[in-house]
């Protein structure tokens, strides 16, 4: 019997799920106006119920009372009748495919942006900024208190009215209720500050309304966090107290740990662990809090494996375990698994795109998966055209390349891909040099054993010209040749007389770094700082120079405190809002002029090597050789494109040696690893 | 002269072919006691002519050759009988004899066309020696009975030599176990046979109860197979039939079941010292093991100095070897009555098979399971679980296979069928005990009897109609063997009662959008043991399939290797059986193989890729029902 931990059913009070497989809470910022679930919502978790998953939590951190802004991030909006009706769809949706579905529910306290809605005054127990949201509050009163209470109570009664199988209350990540707990944010001399027990009344009090509310059989859960990682804040003895004494307070069913607090920069990027950190890298905190509790503990962390999960499981460590950002790359993770195929699973890689557009308040997307939470127009599981079988010819294996090759062999098309290079993988082959980043890698294995497994034609070291394609008498060219370095755009950078190198030649170890680096980037996405990393990591010195606000500005609040602390742990010299004019040599230096952005003064640098990272340029040649020869002259019809509808040049009849002409990703322009699948899928999901 | 020469050799020859068959015969009677009646051997020309030639009558040109040959024979000899015993001396019946050893004559020369080109099966030896001897009989009654008055004294005295030496043939096969024994053998194996319920035109695959009260272990020694059963050994032509159709013997494992039964009659000698080796065994040996160093008689022990254990451990009871049998021998009852003295006498199962055992004794599961987790798999599915007062129509008895996550998706497309029939169905949940089928292969009768009693108690206390199961050794097992412990149940394999309901119209099916060239393998268990080799090939078709058969299907289906708890003793070979049955799909450009058996799902599921896919009837059928809806 394989995984027969993970597969064996598992009693939530009096609910039993099918698996020990659970999509955590997490925010999806898809809510319609109003913080409504709307079609997208639905179909988003539908899709995991599909996929086989035990249980699914949703709408992390959804607000039970009006001043708690929702609308800023298109969470949950509990705090309103109106909220019944769309979660019984969403209920009905997931019991029609035999899947359990919780939301959670909370306040947030200081934990959210006061102008995101009706410009509350946020609420916290003394009063504390938050600084990650910038959460100015003030003090809450014991009105305030007993209001939120009756809050929580409505709301739960709201989530059993729509048939919902439980609910999850956070007092997790900073919200109210740890607000309270946390010495550092809860300095109250009255009953609900002090001793740990007054710390503890008000999550105690909303837990008894909310069980009062729900009555004994409805299934109540509370997350919370497992060592907040501060030295003023709460440890992981501490919790341990807390977790034993809300588990033998018999309001709630099960408790769900996450480790790590979330009320500063550097500690946000734990909580949804990127790549840089080890596997599961919390579970010992989930273990030390299911030593002291009778009830059962769910834990989410960093579990993107089946085995991984079935070996968590089988020491006991948890009961239930999250595989969130698992089912974001892959919906259908848990079917795989059951059905022995484990090597199609698209697995998450820890890139944080999901969460770091979160956090901006944009919607949860994720990097390898285009169809994830766009399920209504784009598939993720492919199925074969009933109309002709065509020839597809796709030049260039990076991920728009990949991408469109196994959409169209999905499709049933017979397929032909072309590779200058005699690996598949593009720019996401030098992403994963980077220290620290290598499981960027994994997003294109994945592409790599789909390919193999569909049997497409893959043609390594073939720089494919205009006469080997139209050789190939292709009914469909897609070119996917993605870009260069762009280099060029400042004559001054004297990259022509060989003043400077790129970002690539470095981190494709065709140029050696030097001793003492001035890196210039102009993008300040992880490429620039991933080249600094690597250069510094080999013992060089590097200052960064950006016009940007900061270094690495662009790389989500998750990822860039991974990278600052490398930056000060290697020594990097950061040094935003310079702008790189001309470099020129002087004797064995070369010699950077930059400009400061807000007082046009210049400044020299001298050193031994200047790197540019300046994004890329397309390339476009093959599409300018092929677009006059092409039935539909290269162009992709936007209109079409954009409805998620078949391109109208598809039910075009061609003539005997005709073909259509379209390009997906970077050689169009740059976009990213999502944009350049995303591209590709939409596109070729009607080939 | 001549003809008084010819009554006195009929004579003395006649007796002494009943002093052989009288010799014979006390060997048999050192068997067990067996039901007897002189009434069935009035059966034999009805046996012979219809259950024997059917088995034949498969290879036309053999089954001509010994119309001829024995047809001429025993008709000349009733007319010498006739003519000569009685001493009529008729000239006119002297034509009709002529007549029969021509025909003889021309079968013999058949005989002989064979034997100079003999395939691999055959055993060689004396039964190379027997057209010439058969020709000799033909030839030498054809010459004394040619209508020319007087014979020169020369011709006359080399017929009657040659008519001499064939009778030697005929008449002293029996007594010192000649080729020709299989003749007189033959006839009384049909008329005494061990499984008379298989000449009554119904399958008898079930095997035989023992009474473990009466301290039965299974077979130590010749002398403890029943009398009727050494009779059946004797009837072996050595033809090689079951050696070219055992999966054991073409993977290169120790067990060629003709051998085997020779080395049975090997044991039917009563010299107790130096007891009768296999040294002039004249055909394929055991793959692996050399001839000549084994021997045996009628009360000493088979193994292992008769009969090596792993020869009998490599036995998958797929009953191929019964099936192609022409003299109906049974060779299954055989090893499993030798398995069963290993097994319940000293415990000597061997490679996992201790393990299972201990396995079924403690936790009623094959893998060692916990009973509640056998229906895991269908707690989202909100399927009935059976309870006593609980009546359902039917019962879904889902064996083993329940453990597995491969056989899961077949149970669960299953049960979406069922679903979408609108049957009235439960499960057993944790009520289910393993039906004792591996336990009972590997010769624990003692395990499969608690099993088999524990269930039937359980399916007393329960009310259901009829019970449905997608593996076909749970099929045998409850429909087949449990009647004997008083269980007695309507039992049907899912792709029968599928094929019921989709042709009644219950079910509702579309096509097929399998575009992938497709093949169905018959489940050993469900073709030969249950003669259903038509629902799945029907179902299939149903949803619009073309079934491409490979070589040996149906009732002749060549195993998966899974059966007889094979893949639990392991017994090591030069291929896997799998493999060979994989390659037959491969052979016809098979990319898809249909299945209805969990044991054949794994089996050919183990076989390294690339090979075609495996999919149970049940996943195809489910995947129709999916694009309907």
């Amino acid at each position: 019997m394989r995984y027969p931990n993970l597969f064996s059913p598992f009693t939530l009070n009096k609910l039993t799920l099918r698996n020990r497989i659970v999509s955590t809470a997490h925010a999806e910022v898809y809510a319609e106006q109003g913080g409504l679930p709307g079609e997208r919502y639905i179909r988003y978790y539908e899709e995991k119920a599909k996929g086989g998953l035990g249980l699914a939590i949703c709408g992390g951190s959804s607000p039970v009372s009006i001043d708690s802004p929702q609308g800023w991030w298109k969470s949950v909006n509990l705090s309103t009748d109106k909220i019944i009706e769309p979660l019984s769809n969403l209920a009905e949706a997931m019991h029609r495919h035999g899947a359990k579905i919780m939301i959670q529910a909370t306040h947030m306290g200081r934990r959210s942006a006061y102008y995101g809605e009706h410009w509350p005054h946020l609420v916290t127990p003394s009063g504390v900024r938050e600084p990650v949201h910038r959460g100015n509050a003030k003090t809450i009163e014991a009105e305030e208190i007993r209001r939120i209470i009756k809050d929580f109570a409505l709301a739960a009664k709201r989530v059993q009215a729509a048939g919902m199988d439980g609910i999850e209350i956070s007092a997790a990540h900073q919200h109210l209720i740890d607000q309270f707990w946390s010495p550092r944010s809860n300095f109250r001399t009255d009953e609900f500050g002090g001793s740990l027990a007054n710390r503890m009344r008000f999550g105690v009090e909303v837990l008894t309304a909310v069980r009062e509310a729900v009555g004994a059989d409805f299934c109540v859960g509370m997350r919370m966090c497992g060592d907040e990682f501060h030295e003023d804040g709460l440890d992981h003895e501490t919790l341990k107290e807390i977790a034993q004494y809300m588990s033998e307070t018999g309001l709630i069913d099960f408790i769900s740990v996450v480790g790590s607090g979330a009320d500063t920069h550097n500690t946000i990027a734990n909580c949804m662990p990127p790549m840089a950190l080890p596997p599961e890298p919390f579970v010992h905190l989930a273990a030390g809090i299911k030593s002291v509790i009778k009830i059962p503990l769910m834990h989410a962390q960093s579990i993107r494996d089946a085995t991984q999960a079935e070996r968590i499981l089988e020491n006991c460590w948890v009961d239930l375990v999250g595989m969130t950002r698992a089912h974001l790359a892959d919906p259908h993770l848990v079917t795989k698994i059951r059905d022995g195929r484990e090597d199609e699973i698209k697995q998450c890689v820890g890139a944080n795109y999901c969460i770091d557009r979160q956090y901006l308040g944009q919607d949860v997307l994720c990097i390898q998966n285009a169809a994830t939470s766009r399920e209504a127009t784009m598939p993720h599981i492919i199925v074969k055209t009933t109309g002709k079988k065509r020839k597809v010819v796709v030049i260039g294996a990076g991920p728009a390349g990949l991408e469109a090759a196994r959409v169209s062999a999905e499709r049933g098309h017979d397929v032909v891909l072309f590779e200058r290079n005699m690996s598949v993988g593009g720019q996401v082959n030098l992403a994963s040099k980077v220290p620290q980043r290598e499981q960027m890698a994994g997003i294109i294995r994945w592409f790599d054993m789909e390919t193999k497994r569909l049997g497409i034609d893959r043609r390594f070291g073939v720089a494919a010209d205009s006469a080997m394609i139209l050789a190939e008498k292709p009914d469909i060219v897609v070119l996917a040749t993605g870009g260069s370095s762009h280099m060029h755009q400042v004559p001054a950078w004297g990259v022509a007389e060989g003043l400077a190198v790129s970002s690539w030649d470095i981190l494709s170890e065709r140029v050696a770094p030097g001793k003492n680096v001035l890196i210039y980037d102009s993008m300040s996405t992880h490429a620039g700082f991933g080249t600094a990393d690597f250069i510094a990591s080999r013992g060089n010195n590097v200052e960064l120079v950006t016009p940007d606000v900061k270094v690495a500005d662009d790389v989500g609040g998750t990822t860039f405190p991974i990278f600052y602390r490398r930056l000060y742990a290697l020594g990097i010299i950061p040094t935003p809002n310079y702008w790189l004019d001309r470099v020129y040599a002087e004797g064995d230096k070369k010699i950077a002029v930059i400009r400061n952005e807000y007082t046009e003064e210049l400044e020299e640098r001298a050193v031994d090597q200047v790197v540019i990272e300046n994004g890329t340029t397309p390339n476009d040649e093959l599409y300018w050789a092929l677009k006059e020869q092409s039935a539909n002259h290269g162009q992709t019809d936007i209109n079409t494109l954009f409805a998620s509808e078949a391109q109208p040049a598809l039910s075009m009849p061609l003539k005997e040696g005709e073909f259509l002409l379209y390009r997906v990703g970077d050689c169009i322009s740059m976009h990213n690893i999502h944009g350049a699948i995303y591209d590709a899928l939409r596109l070729c999901k009607d080939f | 002269m001549m003809n008084y020469s010819i009554t006195a050799l009929f004579w003395l020859a006649t007796a002494t072919l009943l002093l052989g068959l009288w010799k014979r015969t006390k060997l048999w009677r050192a068997g067990q006691p067996a039901e007897f009646a002189w009434l069935n051997l009035l059966a034999i020309p009805k046996r012979y002519f219809v259950d024997l030639h059917h088995v034949v009558a498969r290879e036309p040109f053999i089954a001509r050759t010994h119309v001829a040959t024995a047809g001429g024979a025993v008709a000349a000899l009733g007319l010498v009988a006739i003519n000569y015993g009685l001493m009529l001396y008729c000239a006119a019946l002297n034509w009709a004899i002529l007549a029969a050893t021509a025909i003889m004559l021309i079968g013999v020369f058949f005989v002989w066309l064979r034997r100079r080109n003999a395939p691999a099966r055959l055993s060689r030896g004396a039964w190379s020696r027997l057209p010439y001897s058969l020709a000799a009989f033909a030839l030498g009654l054809l010459i004394v009975n040619l209508p020319v008055t007087v014979l020169s004294a020369g011709v006359a005295v080399f017929a009657l030599l040659l008519l001499l030496v064939g009778s030697a043939e005929l008449a002293l096969g029996i007594g010192l176990g000649g080729p020709m024994k299989h003749a007189i053998a033959g006839l009384l194996h049909l008329a005494f046979h061990p499984r008379q319920e298989r000449f009554s035109g119904k399958l008898s695959t079930a095997l035989m109860t023992l009474d473990l009260t009466n301290q039965e272990y299974g077979i130590n020694k010749p002398s403890d197979f029943k009398w009727n059963q050494l009779l059946g050994f004797d009837a072996c032509v050595q033809c090689g039939k079951c050696e070219a159709a055992c999966p054991a013997f073409a993977a290169g494992q120790p067990l060629n079941p003709k051998k085997l039964i020779q080395d049975l009659v090997l044991g039917l000698s009563n010299d107790e010292k130096s007891g009768k080796t296999d040294a002039n065994f004249a055909g394929s040996p055991y793959p692996g093991l050399p001839i000549g160093e084994h021997s045996g008689s009628m009360h000493a022990p088979i193994v292992p100095s008769l009969i090596e254990a792993e020869t009998l451990w490599s036995c998958t009871t797929c009953r191929a070897c019964v099936q192609e049998c022409p003299m109906l021998i049974e060779h299954v009852d055989a090893i499993v009555g030798l398995r069963r003295n290993l097994t319940l006498t000293q415990g000597a199962a061997p490679g996992k098979a201790p393990q299972t055992l201990e396995n079924l004794r403690q936790t009623a599961t094959v893998g060692g399971y916990d009973r509640n987790a056998r229906y895991h798999w269908a707690v989202d599915l909100d399927v009935k679980t059976i309870q006593p007062n609980m009546p359902v129509d039917l019962l879904l008895v889902a064996g083993e296979g329940a453990f597995d996550m491969r056989y899961q998706r077949t149970l669960r497309a299953l049960v979406k069928l069922l679903k979408a029939a609108k049957m009235d169905f439960a499960v057993m949940g944790a009520l289910e005990r393993d039906t004792g089928d591996t336990a009972r292969r590997l010769g624990d009768e003692a395990t499969f009897q608690s099993l088999a009693k524990q269930n039937i108690d359980t399916f007393n206390s329960l009310t259901f109609k009829r019970i449905v199961t997608a593996d076909p050794h749970v099929m045998h097992s409850l429909k087949n063997e449990y009647p004997a412990l008083g269980g007695n149940y309507e039992v049907l394999h899912h792709t029968t009662l599928l094929a019921q309901l989709a042709s009644s119209g219950q079910l509702k099916l579309g096509k097929s959008a399998e575009t992938r060239k497709l093949t169905y393998h018959d489940p050993c268990y469900l073709g030969r043991y249950n003669g259903e080799t038509d629902a799945p090939r029907d179902l299939l078709k149903a949803i619009g399939l073309q079934v491409n058969e490979m070589e040996r299907s149906g009732l002749r289906g060549r195993c998966c290797g899974g059966g007889g708890g094979a893949p639990l003793t392991d017994i090591p070979g030069k291929q896997r059986i799998p493999d060979i049955r994989i390659q037959d799909a491969r052979n016809i450009g098979a990319e898809l193989v249909a299945v209805g058996c969990p044991q054949c799902t794994s089996m050919l599921e183990g076989v390294v890729r690339n090979r075609p896919d495996v999919l149970d009837i049940a996943e195809l059928v489910a995947s129709v029902m999916e694009h309907a809806s």
